[in-house]
């Protein structure tokens, strides 16, 4: 697998196939005497924008802070039985239980206050 | 709906979609200036639309992914940060000169200050973004726009010298004010290959759901219907050309632009012109704001989609918002929007080979477009035009400053 290609920056869907994000980092694993090995991919904003500049990553995890997300470090998701990479990457788990679920709960019940749930 | 249905309703929306703003601006003020000899502007602007959109259609309906969700994949966010945050910019800026251009075709219509219309524009918009999916959204726009024909209806009826006319379509150099020529003809290939019309109607493509099976529907429609958008802003300036040049009127406001159907419509012609551009104003405005909270859903992997309750695509929902505000923030300063507009169109061909560029990988790569790549002639095409809008690029901003 050429993971640069066919890995990073894919899209991420949970188990009912609703939208995670997209792979932001990956994890390598190195291992004494053998190659490297990819252990995790993470999905976070501040991975995203560590890619772009530290200084971005930086910032946006204090904006995570900020505004008081539960946990504002990446969500960090193992290869293993848990994870399928196809087309798309996808996850043994629920959107909802993730810092984006959390985000999109919140700007739900904004969008909902104010356009009636349009 | 039949496949001969939607391709209808997608030459016609086309049509009455593609004037707005900046083209009617530049159109107007070339013609006033130029007469015919920018004709050629906007043909090969139109063809070069029209071959960028079939393969924004064509990567859609194969791969299933948008435009800026493939470039994302395949290119990464360290090379799309830079025409992302520029998209964004210049999608505020537009938003700016549309809600602008909008509020002048009510003022013209009513008679009240056109400050006064630019929040109940910008309010309206967003709440067409929230009530309507993407069908009603886009065919309403594209019929409800059927009314810039207008313009083509008054050139024909003008009986234009048909030697100058096809004169118009070879390219030349003006024989006076050459800087603000080519400025113009820089600005109506910015006006009229706008970076958000592509990951639109790529967006457009997914959110219908065409089938790989009905390609030739999205390449019927991307040509034609492009092209003969193209017609329509050929009428603007052919309009122009007969009706303001020869009364010396040198158009730097809409309001002077709406004087060029008078002749053909007499009382009517006002009403005529603020209506083709408030009409297209106003849907542009729709499909600008829409488009940024595509273009950033699809980067950054969040729920998107015209079509789904705005609560279940929330953060979607936020992102056009947030841009559809700072729009009319900056429309709320004052500035003119013909200048907003002339500078959002100059800046648009700065960041075109950005957006060209990708096309040349994406349409060649089986991964997205499986057996349907790009032949010779559209590579040929994209590497021109990748090549062009490099020169372009660096001349436009220059151009603006002396000739604009």
């Amino acid at each position: 697998m050429d993971l640069v290609r066919d890995l990073l920056d894919n899209a991420v869907v949970d188990r009912k196939g609703r939208e995670m994000g997209r792979v932001d980092g990956i994890v390598l694993e190195i291992r004494d005497g053998a190659p490297p090995r990819v252990a995790a991919i993470e999905i976070a904003p501040g991975v995203l924008a560590h890619r772009v500049h530290p200084f971005f990553g930086r910032c946006m995890v204090a904006f995570g802070y900020v505004f008081h997300l539960r946990d504002p470090r990446p969500l960090v998701i193992p290869l293993g039985d848990r994870l399928q990479i196809g087309d798309r990457v996808k996850v043994d788990m629920d959107v909802g239980d993730t810092v984006a679920g959390e985000v999109e709960q919140r700007l739900r019940r904004w969008v909902r206050a104010v356009g009636g749930g349009a | 709906m039949s496949a001969l249905v939607d391709l209808i309703l997608g030459i016609v929306t086309s049509i009455g979609g593609f004037v707005e703003a900046g083209s009617i601006s530049t159109a107007a003020e070339g013609g006033s200036q130029f007469g015919f000899e920018l004709l050629w502007a906007i043909a090969a602007a139109s063809v070069m639309l029209a071959m960028l959109i079939e393969m924004s259609g064509r990567l859609a309906a194969v791969s299933h992914r948008s435009l800026a969700a493939a470039v994302r994949e395949r290119f990464g966010i360290d090379f799309q940060i830079v025409p992302l945050a520029a998209e964004l910019i210049i999608d505020i800026l537009l938003l700016a000169a549309e809600i602008g251009g909008a509020a002048i075709a009510v003022t013209l219509l009513t008679g009240v200050a056109f400050n006064w219309w630019l929040v109940p524009i910008a309010l309206t918009v967003w709440l067409v973004l929230c009530a309507f999916g993407f069908s009603v959204i886009e065919y309403g726009v594209g019929l409800l726009g059927l009314v810039t024909l207008a313009f083509v209806l008054a050139a024909w009826r003008l009986q234009p010298d048909p030697h100058a006319l096809l004169g118009g379509f070879a390219p030349s150099m003006a024989g006076h004010d050459r800087l603000h020529y080519a400025f113009l003809a820089v600005s109506i290939l910015g006006a009229t290959v706008s970076p958000y019309l592509l990951n639109f109607y790529s967006s457009g493509t997914i959110e219908e759901e065409l089938p790989e099976s009905k390609l030739w529907v999205n390449t019927v429609t991307g040509y034609v219907g492009m092209c003969f958008g193209g017609v329509v802003s050929m009428g603007v300036l052919a309009t122009s050309a007969m009706v303001l040049r020869p009364q010396g009127i040198l158009v730097d406001s809409y309001q002077q632009a709406a004087l060029m159907l008078v002749p053909t419509f007499g009382t009517w012609g006002v009403t005529l012109f603020a209506l083709s551009l408030g009409i297209g104003c106003f849907g542009a405005a729709v499909e600008i704001a829409l488009n940024a909270g595509y273009l950033s859903a699809q980067v950054f992997g969040w729920s998107w989609g015209a079509n789904k309750r705005r609560g279940d695509a929330a953060r979607f929902t936020a992102a056009f918002t947030l841009v559809l505000l700072l729009g009319l923030a900056l429309a709320l300063t004052g500035f003119d929007p013909l200048r907003l507009t002339l500078l959002s169109v100059a800046l648009t061909v700065v960041i075109m080979p950005l957006i060209v560029l990708p096309f040349l990988v994406l349409m060649n790569d089986e991964k997205y477009v499986k057996q349907h790549k790009s032949r010779t002639l559209g590579n040929a095409f994209l590497a021109a035009l990748t090549l062009l809008g490099c020169l372009l690029a660096i001349i436009v901003i220059p151009l603006e400053v002396l000739g604009g």
